[in-house]
């Protein structure tokens, strides 16, 4: 392939049961692309894209080779039905044996020699007067495999191709597959990052943007090998089912009133010296009831998380009831603040302890930036359990500030989360972070509001970072 | 002219008071802040102790308000507008003072005496005082009201530390007193553990100690080691360093950060870390130079040591006070024009190990200091655990304040009392230490050793390392770092 396949803002619909919507994707010549993704984003369908398939209703699509060899199950399936069909189609009472394996390779491939050559290497030799029917799925996709690399193909792609493949084929694939890469583009879909082939040069990672919708939500070049280290965890958050570990059940919080409130702020009022930032703020925020607060700098959305936390002096000469304290009647602010998990950038400038990544979590048990008191088996196991989840257990023990800025945040959700706090708030968790850790911070609150009984509460003003499940807004205005 | 309190004692009495101090177990603070809760707790003074323990003392669900003299109130002053800003009631002596259960008195300790004069007569009968400093109850004998229970909760850190530690859910080290002659309804010790509480320093370890243990061990730390011992190094380090031709920017710099981040490494792991830092042949010639100047300094520190015993710094510093101040304020221009002070930080990179392998001599300084002070503390005797706090766990922290802007920077932080002290080590040092600095060349300050130094004897390794790690400074800097595990990394 010497000239470019080119997508420009293409959305594609398959069958209007699926929709890819507005891709932008170039592949150039000498690179091999792996397509991944979480289930349902689209994965099989950007390469079936590839292969012609699908309508396309807005954007262009470009460059798309004649010759295209496709493995998938999808066109497995196809050429099985086919088959069935030819079947059904033959009268007479002659016993239908179907097409022989043989026909089904030679007489398709325009490359005889290698097609004789893999039929060996796959070990088909005996099966080629077999009709193709009656083949097990993996000789079916033996079969296809073949098709597909022995007819001179432009392009090709290969949709889970190493699935249901006994060790043997795999590796003769894979050996296979090494050889050709300077005569053809490969594309890959794969689940798994370590299943990628060393020669892959990009990976375009899908993601859901919606009911029966995908997208194309990033691409790494295989040299940045922090990019692809992130990767690996964002496909780990977003593949694996993991479950919220549970809160430690040999400490738990004081029971609240479910008929109270978490929060009522009335008419409350911050101000220094002569400027008033926020003015007569009336909220009340219900257990169950999740929030977006958003507005400009300078509008005041700090200050008035911190009259909630505790941590603006404020508090004490505002109208505040938090947690069942009414705020200045003799309640210390750790008595709040063990209702709340709480994650800002401002909290991570702050955690500059030299503790390692197991004890930042183990201090959400005591709201503390770093560890005074000894922790309890439970409270290392329940972390330990976070870490897993975070796909960062190799690193419990490693120092927290020698980690990526992504990874602290990480960190530091799970930190706010382990106590299973009655109030979430995440003050704007993506500030200051690039696509991909964006990404992994979202996957990880959307795991989070999906398995706990926490009210969360998002303060940001990027209207592209929403969270599914949040549906009461408070915008705060920028005062003259 | 006011009377030494201390030398009213009896030897017997002054060396018990001397001797008191012992490190409180977490247990004995499980009443946690009942003793204050409901009572009416009023702070004289809005600055940098005021505001953060008062910021603590609320936020432990305590019940705090401030007094200000009535020209900070009606002009509006810094101290004013911590108290208001922050959300606290601010009101006059005579409206706050007769409600309060609890006065915390945190103005400057010169201003002590005419202080509690004026509010001694309005507290309500048989309420509480209490200080930060026992400098105006030991070396001014003030006599307070037989009904009033007098008490110190003294936190060993500068009050934005006693903020930001109790923020991260910690607390800064503290010292606890009970004035023994004001104690009528025996709850001082009470009310002084609560306090702690209130302000954090339960959590990171608290000395039970007696106001003159504390006084005398303040005194000689801030004087010696933590400031006096940092001015006059500084002072001589830059002018060899220029003298032998390195660049003035340079040289700067080395010094102004120098300190912060060679004492960093004795916050965690004590002077044998510091060493530690060193190359083998660089640490062999630290050890050495630092028992060079000990020998030199010992009398110095002696001297010191015995005119805070006597009272004798004391009696010379408030007839300065009686005088307007002219020693202290002339003492700080003076220090303003040193060369050191002048010559900006240049711009040059200085990596965190450079500072320790072309720093040899500030190392051994900082070294021989602590140690000093420590021996000359508990020789006199007070006990490790109060000469630990006021010779190593102090020194990084006022290391930070000459990182931030030199000498001024630290001058400006500590007390005038601590200020007064460390001019006058720092003019004793000078000439005495004129001698030892003539043989003193780059290869310990500036450059580092070259490749040729760079033998080293076995036997004497082994020896050094032995040396360093069993002075006992480092036996009671390891059980009472121990209790401040995770401490915040001073950036
Ligand atoms: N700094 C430390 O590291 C440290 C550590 C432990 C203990 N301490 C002790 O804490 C106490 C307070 O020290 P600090 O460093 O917080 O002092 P500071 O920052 O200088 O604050 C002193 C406060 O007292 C007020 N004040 C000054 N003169 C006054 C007067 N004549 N009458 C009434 N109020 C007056 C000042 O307000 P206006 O001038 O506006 O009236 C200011 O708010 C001292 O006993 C000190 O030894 C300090």
């Amino acid at each position: 392939m010497n000239h470019s396949i080119s997508l420009k803002k293409a959305t594609v619909t398959f069958d209007e049961r699926f929709t890819l919507t507005n891709i932008d994707w170039d592949i150039t010549a000498n690179q091999h692309w792996m397509i991944t993704g979480s289930n349902g984003s689209g994965k099989s369908a950007l390469a079936a894209v590839l292969a012609g398939m699908g309508d396309i209703t807005t954007g262009q699509v470009s460059g798309l080779p004649e010759n295209v060899g496709l493995v998938s199950f999808e066109a497995q399936a196809e050429l099985i039905a086919e088959e069935l069909k030819k079947d059904d189609a033959d009268i007479m009472d002659v016993i239908a044996i179907g097409t022989p394996v043989r026909e089904m390779i030679f007489d398709y491939c325009s490359d005889q020699n290698l097609a004789e050559q893999l039929v060996e290497k796959f070990g088909l030799s005996s099966l080629l007067d077999r009709a193709f029917r009656k083949l097990s799925t993996g000789e079916t996709r033996k079969v296809m495999l073949i098709r597909a690399l022995a007819n001179q193909p432009d392009l090709l792609i290969l949709d889970e191709p190493f699935d249901g493949l006994d060790a043997n084929t795999l590796d003769m694939l894979q050996e296979h597959l090494a050889s050709i890469v300077n005569q053809v583009p490969i594309v890959m879909v794969l689940n798994r990052l370590d299943e990628m082939p060393s020669f892959i040069t990009h990976i375009a990672y899908m993601d859901k943007q919606g009911k029966d919708q995908g997208g194309l939500s990033l691409i790494v070049d295989r040299q940045d090998t922090t990019a692809f280290n992130e990767l690996h965890q964002l496909l780990h958050l977003k593949t694996t089912e993991l479950e919220v570990p549970e809160a430690d059940s040999s400490n738990q919080l004081p029971k609240l009133d479910p008929a109270q409130p978490l929060v009522r702020l009335k008419d409350v009022t911050i101000k220094y010296e002569d400027t008033i930032i926020v003015d007569k703020l009336n909220w009340t925020i219900e257990q169950g009831q999740h929030w977006q607060l958003s507005g400009p700098n300078g509008s005041g959305k700090t200050g008035v998380l911190s009259l909630i936390t505790g941590d603006h002096p404020q508090c004490y000469v505002n109208d505040i009831f938090v947690f069942g304290f009414q705020r200045g009647n003799g309640e210390s602010i750790w008595q709040i603040k063990q209702f709340i998990g709480y994650v800002s950038t401002a909290l991570q400038w702050e955690y500059r302890v030299s503790t390692s990544c197991r004890n930042v979590i183990i201090s959400g048990f005591y709201d503390s930036i770093g560890m005074y008191s000894k922790a309890t088996d439970n409270q290392k196991k329940i972390a330990n359990e976070w870490l897993a989840l975070l796909g960062m257990k190799d690193r419990a023990d490693s120092p927290f500030n020698k980690l990526s800025y992504g990874d602290q945040r990480l960190l530091l959700i799970a930190r706010a989360m382990v106590k299973h706090p009655p109030l979430l708030i995440l003050d704007e968790p993506c500030l200051g972070l690039d696509d991909l850790n964006r990404q992994l911070v979202l996957a990880l609150i959307e795991k989070i509001c999906q398995g706990s009984e926490t009210t969360v509460l998002y303060v940001n003003h990027h209207a592209e970072d929403q969270i599914r499940g949040i549906e009461n807004y408070l915008e705060l205005v920028k005062r003259q | 002219m006011s009377n030494n309190y201390f030398n009213t004692l009896p030897l017997r009495e002054q060396l018990a008071q001397l001797a008191k101090c012992r490190f409180m177990s977490m247990d004995e603070f499980s009443d946690g802040v009942e003793a204050l809760k409901g009572k009416k707790i009023v702070v004289i003074g809005c600055g940098a102790q005021g505001l953060n323990q008062g910021l603590n003392l609320r936020d432990s669900g305590l019940d705090v308000s401030y007094t200000l003299r009535a020209a900070a109130i009606a002009e509006k002053r810094q101290s004013w507008k911590n108290a208001t800003e922050n959300g606290f009631v601010v009101g006059t002596y005579e409206e706050l003072i007769p409600t309060a259960d609890v006065v915390l008195n945190l103005t400057p300790d010169k201003q002590h005496t005419p202080v509690v004069k004026e509010i001694m007569p309005l507290m309500k009968q048989g309420a509480c005082l209490s200080y930060s400093h026992g400098f105006n109850i030991v070396e001014e004998g003030m006599q307070i009201r037989e009904d009033l229970t007098v008490i110190m909760v003294a936190p060993k850190c500068p009050g934005s530390e006693v903020r930001a530690e109790y923020v991260r859910g910690f607390g800064v080290p503290t010292l606890i007193a009970v004035h023994e002659d004001n104690d009528p309804k025996g709850e001082g010790l009470a009310l002084a553990k609560a306090y702690a509480v209130g302000t954090g320093g339960h959590k990171a370890g608290v000395l039970m100690s007696s106001f003159i243990a504390e006084v005398k061990s303040d005194l000689m730390g801030e004087q010696t080691i933590l400031c006096g011992m940092l001015q006059t190094g500084s002072i001589l380090c830059f002018d060899k360093m220029v003298e032998e031709g390195i660049d003035a920017g340079y040289a700067s710099k080395l010094i102004q950060y120098g300190w912060e981040t060679i004492t960093e490494a004795l916050k965690y792991g004590g002077v044998t870390n510091m060493l530690d830092r060193l190359s083998n042949p660089a640490k062999i010639k630290a050890f050495d130079l630092a028992e060079e100047l000990k020998v030199i300094m010992r009398p110095l520190y002696n001297k010191h040591q015995d005119d805070i015993i006597n009272g004798t710094f004391s009696r010379v510093m408030m007839e300065d006070w009686a005088n307007d101040d002219k020693n202290l304020l002339g003492w700080r221009a003076e220090t303003a024009e040193t060369n050191f002070e002048k010559t900006p930080a240049g711009d040059v990179e200085i990596s965190e190990q450079e500072f320790f392998d072309n720093g040899i001599l500030m190392v051994a300084m900082v070294k021989a200091g602590v140690e000093l002070a420590f021996e000359t503390m508990t020789a006199a005797g007070i006990i490790a655990e109060s000469a630990y706090y006021e010779s190593l766990h102090e020194t990084p922290l006022i290391a930070n304040t000459i990182a931030r802007k030199k000498l001024y920077e630290m001058n400006a932080t500590i007390s005038d009392t601590a200020e007064y002290g460390c001019y006058l080590y720092n003019h004793a040092c000078l000439p005495l230490l004129a001698d030892f600095m003539k043989d003193i060349k780059t290869d310990v300050i500036g450059k580092g050793l070259s490749e040729t130094d760079n033998g080293v004897d076995n036997a004497r390794l082994i020896e050094v390392n032995a040396a360093l790690r069993s002075h006992p400074v480092e036996a009671i800097g390891a059980v009472l770092r121990g209790h401040m595990a995770d401490m915040k990394k001073i950036v």
